[in-house]
């Protein structure tokens, strides 16, 4: 049984900090503020944190670093969280996962004994046939196979994902001796570094090692354990003021040009340094044999943490299987914690030269077996003895009874961080791993990852790199072995990828349930190359990915294959390295898309408006009923915000010429005080703008473009602009020009009353600009008629926005001035049959067949999209944009619904509303040419599968001959 | 995509800043055949490889420039003015 240890013989104990509980599982559970989870569940006794993906097969606590995905609970309702990486909060709630109706008493488990029934891919063969049998079957496998309930309702969740930014000179992640190593080099040349590590300290490995440091570059370093040796080696790096130092942050990608993507709970960190050093170490190695994922199976390194971060002895009786010293080592922490060690198994041969801790074992005189390994484990929730046997498998030796099972057979270094789905790790015959070698530029590597081990190595080779990444000595293609030659007693030997010993639970990959043998199956289907077999049996596709598996998957396949150990293909190997969940992608970027707010935004909220986000604006959608607010226009006077126009000033001696060039129309004989429609086209001829342009005051034009093209078109003049050369400003007053639209019978008597300039029809007719004053403020008139009633634009300066709105709504009471929304606007100007291009065209929609061919002079010289204009005339008309409208009563089609002739769709409608003043459906359509002549008639088919009848009109539903306009 | 863009005004800012116009290609004359404004329209090279683009500093200083681009590794390019074209490109600077 696992305990809390006070003392320990070979090394000092942390402090465990204050005594707290949380839940798991509905229990209360005693722990210590720096415990993990993981760490404070296996001191209470609780063996088994999880339940396996397919099989339901119980799982502990493995390697207390998060590798793998055993410790996946269910943290505060946030699914999927590791335990092992998680520190305890007082009041926490955990749950585990995947298990019903208890993590004890699991009924999936049955399919644990039932594995000859689902070998890999059964879904698609036992569900192929017959077809309805699929839906069902799913349902139940999903069910039946999955990881935490995402607390979808979010009731639970007030989490804020967020993302930050840094840039640093050298980012280093990794902090482990070699980390630390790199980021004091870099610091002593000088530059602002960022240090990263996804555990709770920095440290790494080395914070549970008690071996002497000898021979440090670091003279001070020299003579101390380990554990108390990396200590001050951070406490040296505090002195620094330009470190910056994440804990708890994981990287999961790093991309072009050393973007590095790293997360720290709920933000986003986007770093982008000059040099990143990757330190990323190593884990233990993953050995396959008969049960090899039962609970009381660990690693050495995270018995090691257990015993020395955490003050938790693991289990009472112990058997180490090793391959290094290392595990020698693990074996005297857990002597010295007060476990009895029943035996350590080595898989060399005798005959090697003794380590440190070899030596120690054998005074202690615990018995030690060469030539041996891990056949089986027995024991089911907790393991209770295990086999062992020669490393090439065949019949076991021996058998030994224990609660607890080291894994100390080597390392597996983390390329993954190196790799990124650019560079593929190759097997180093050496060194006996899989390893990366050439990075792209900017990127430098040390450490463990590269197969180095001692604390002297590590720092050395992390400072010489700390120090090249600081000084960007770019070598591309570098090779890290001559640097680091291997002595022979430094080289770890990497046990067979599977200890061949009967039994048909030997788990390749214990996230998605994959064994031996039914990886064998897949290679004897075809499934012959690693990348085909992965897709197929699922190896390394769970949530580790491949963390744990990747190393054993490719030697496996080369095996089962007949290749060597060299020939060793891994899968590639791509971002993300850890679980990221798409809130933390999504996050929050206001800064990247900010939120736009005209200047009357606070007035729309006094008044208790409903918004419409148009792009990046927020507009008023109306503030009451769409519908009576369109009576306000039609009957008395109305007030729309259309502050987000786009507002352009064009001057300058060559304006004309450019105006001729950019729009279609002619602007030669362009009288001041003149406003007239204008429309613009691509060089492709594609109707995608329209709105008006005015001679303000003599060689001063001002246009005004749609919301969502207020950017597009100042950068798309500004181009125009440079590349063919012409003298014209053009001056982008978007948002320095607030706007409104006065409209309504009596909106000149209203006017009237606030200026000084005549504006009779007579003095001011429809489509003229005029310049005034309101309550001194500067003001442009703009008269004309999107709503089909008289009305006036009216642009002033934005400063005076909130002043001016309450102003105009104070002077327009005695006319009963209200202010009214885009969807009353869209209603009004549909009853006018007027289109809006993005809405009711696309990128086939030429002028002439929109209905805009008026706007277009195209006897005048070069100007954009003349070619294609020219081509669209001779081509002639195919389709038309044409107004229409319903009987009284006929329900009102959705936008975007089928027009049809004779059963066959013809067109489609493009806006659809119910017309307030006309009682009926009206709308704009693509018909095709011939169905097209006022009058005319057509179908159109509901969503619900009926069919109304529409009348083509001439041009407007309301006020066809626009005497309201003109009047 | 997280490279970064050299611009000539800003300095090396992240792609993201930028929109993409098109490579850089020559108007054809006003007199000229349909299909050579067909092709302008609608053909682009692609190049594997360097290759001459307009791009339009969005979030940055709201500048075109233009830049050569290795579009197979994205990281190698050169950036400069539309005035400084002649110097840097084989293509004569023209209506664009």
């Amino acid at each position: 049984m696992a305990k809390r240890i006070n003392t320990h013989q070979y090394c000092e104990l942390p402090n465990p900090g204050a005594e707290i509980s949380f839940q798991f599982n509905g229990k209360r559970i005693q722990a210590y503020s720096s415990d993990s989870i993981t760490s404070a569940l296996t001191a209470s006794g609780q063996t088994l944190l999880s339940r396996s993906f397919k099989y339901h097969r119980p799982r502990g606590a493995y390697d207390i670093y998060g590798q793998g995905h055993e410790s996946l609970v269910t943290v505060n309702h946030e699914p999927n969280l590791l335990a092992d990486r998680i520190r305890v909060k007082n009041g926490m709630v955990v749950q585990s996962q995947n298990a019903w109706p208890s993590l004890e008493f699991d009924i999936g488990e049955i399919n644990d004994t039932v594995v000859p029934m689902l070998p890999n891919g059964f879904y698609y063969k036992m569900f192929h046939k017959p077809k309805w049998l699929w839906p069902i079957a799913e349902q139940q496998i999903r069910k039946a196979a999955g990881l935490g309930k995402i607390d979808t309702a979010g009731k639970n969740n007030d989490r804020r994902y967020e993302k930050r930014y840094r840039f640093p000179d050298v980012c280093v992640i990794g902090g482990g001796p070699s980390g630390l190593a790199a980021t004091l080099g870099a610091l002593k040349e000088g530059k602002q570094l960022l240090l990263i590590d996804d555990n709770p300290e920095l440290g790494g490995h080395s914070l549970h090692s008690i071996a002497e440091v000898s021979d440090c570059e670091n003279e001070k370093l020299n003579g101390l354990a380990e554990y108390k040796a990396v200590q001050q080696l951070i406490e040296e790096l505090a002195s620094f003021p330009n470190l910056e130092v994440l804990v708890n942050t994981s990287v999961f990608g790093l991309y072009e040009d050393n973007l590095v993507a790293a997360q720290c709970g709920a933000d986003l960190f986007k770093i982008r340094a000059d040099s990143v050093v990757l330190a990323p170490g190593a884990t233990d190695r993953h050995l396959v044999f008969e049960n090899n994922d039962r609970p009381g199976i660990m690693t050495a390194r995270g018995v090691e943490r257990l015993i020395m971060c955490h003050s938790v002895l693991p289990g009472d009786n112990a058997v180490v299987v090793t391959t290094h010293d290392g595990g020698y080592h693990t074996a005297l922490l857990l002597h010295g914690a007060g476990a009895k060690i029943i035996a350590v198994v080595d898989g060399r041969e005798a005959g090697h030269a003794e380590g440190v801790f070899e030596q120690k074992i054998r005074e202690l005189a615990i018995p030690v077996y060469k030539g041996l390994t891990a056949h089986a484990a027995h024991g089911r929730k907790r393991i209770y003895r295990v086999d062992v046997g020669p490393v090439s498998g065949g019949d076991s030796h021996k058998s030994f009874d224990c609660d607890l099972l080291v894994m100390a057979v080597g390392f597996k270094p983390q390329v993954n961080l190196l790799s990124m789905g650019r560079k593929s790790p190759k097997w180093d015959t050496e060194r006996q791993i899989l390893r990366i070698t050439d990075l792209p530029s900017g990127v430098y590597s040390a450490g463990e990852v590269h197969g180095s081990a001692g604390f002297s190595r590590l720092y050395s080779e992390g400072f010489n790199s700390g120090k090249e990444a600081a000084l960007s000595e770019t070598t591309p293609g570098k090779d890290y072995s001559v640097q680091t030659e291997r002595t022979a007693d430094e080289i770890i030997m990497a046990l067979p990828a599977d200890i061949e010993s009967g039994g048909k639970h030997h788990f390749i990959c214990k996230c998605m349930d994959v064994t031996r043998s039914e990886a064998q199956a897949s290679i004897d289907e075809g499934y012959d190359q690693v990348e085909s077999l992965k897709r197929y049996s699922s190896m390394g596709m769970g949530p580790c990915q491949g963390k744990a598996c990747h190393e054993s998957v490719a030697r496996l396949a080369a095996i089962d294959t007949g290749l060597s150990s060299i020939e060793a293909v891994p899968t590639t190997v791509r971002p993300p390295f850890t679980g990221t969940t798409f809130g933390l992608l999504a996050g929050r970027a206001p800064h990247l898309s900010p939120i736009r707010r005209t200047p009357f935004h606070q007035c729309h909220l006094d008044l208790g408006v409903k918004f419409l986000d148009a792009g990046q604006w927020k507009r008023p959608d109306s503030y009451t009923d769409p519908l009576i607010e369109a009576s306000y226009v039609r009957n008395g006077l109305g007030m729309i915000d259309v502050s987000t126009l786009g507002k352009i000033e064009i001057s300058g001696p060559e304006a004309v010429k450019f105006m001729q060039f950019m729009l279609p129309g002619k602007y030669a004989k362009f009288e001041v005080g003149r406003t007239r429609y204008s429309i613009m086209i691509g060089e492709d001829g594609i109707l995608f703008e329209d709105g008006t342009i005015s001679h303000i005051e003599q060689g001063i034009y001002y246009l005004t473009t749609t919301t969502g093209n207020q950017d597009a078109i100042n950068s798309l003049f500004q181009w125009w602009m440079l590349v063919e050369e012409f003298e014209v400003h053009v001056k982008n007053l978007s948002l320095a020009n607030a706007a409104v639209n006065v409209t309504g019978t009596t909106s000149r008597d209203f006017l009237q009353k606030l200026v000084d300039i005549d504006m009779s029809n007579e003095a001011f007719p429809y489509m003229h600009c005029r310049q005034a004053t309101i309550a001194d403020v500067p003001v442009s008139f703009y008269r004309i008629g999107f709503t089909g009633e008289l009305g006036y634009e009216i642009h002033f300066p934005a400063e005076f926005g909130e002043s001016m709105w309450q102003y105009l709504l104070t002077e327009g009471k005695e006319f009963d001035l209200k202010p009214f929304g885009v969807e009353t606007q869209r209603i009004l100007r549909l009853e006018k049959g007027h289109l809006i291009p993005g809405t009711d065209t696309d990128a086939l929609s030429n002028p002439y067949e929109s209905g805009v061919g008026f706007a277009i002079k195209d006897d005048k010289d070069d100007f954009v999209g003349k070619a294609f204009l020219q081509h669209f005339k001779e081509r002639g008309i195919e389709n038309k944009l044409v107004p229409y409208q319903l009987e009284p009563g006929s329900q009102i089609p959705d936008d975007g619904v089928a027009v049809l002739d004779k059963g066959k769709i013809a067109g489609r409608v493009t806006s659809s509303r119910l017309s307030p003043t006309l009682k009926r459906g009206i709308g704009l359509a693509w018909v095709r040419k011939d169905m097209s002549e006022t009058g005319s008639n057509f179908s159109i088919r509901l969503a619900n599968g009926q069919d109304v009848q529409a009348t083509v009109l001439d041009h407007a539903a309301y006020d066809p001959e626009g005497l309201r306009l003109k009047s | 995509m997280s490279y970064q863009l050299n611009c000539p005004n800003c300095g090396k800012r992240a792609v993201s800043e930028f929109s993409f116009r098109s490579e850089y290609i020559k108007r054809p004359a006003p007199d000229a055949e349909f299909t050579e404004w067909a092709d302008y329209v609608y053909f682009r090279k692609n190049n594997m490889g360097h290759q001459t683009e307009w791009w339009y500093h969005r979030s940055g200083c709201q500048n075109w420039f233009l830049a050569e681009r290795d579009t197979t590794n994205n990281t190698d390019h050169r950036s400069f003015w539309y005035n400084e074209l002649e110097q840097n490109s084989s293509g004569k600077k023209g209506d664009s």
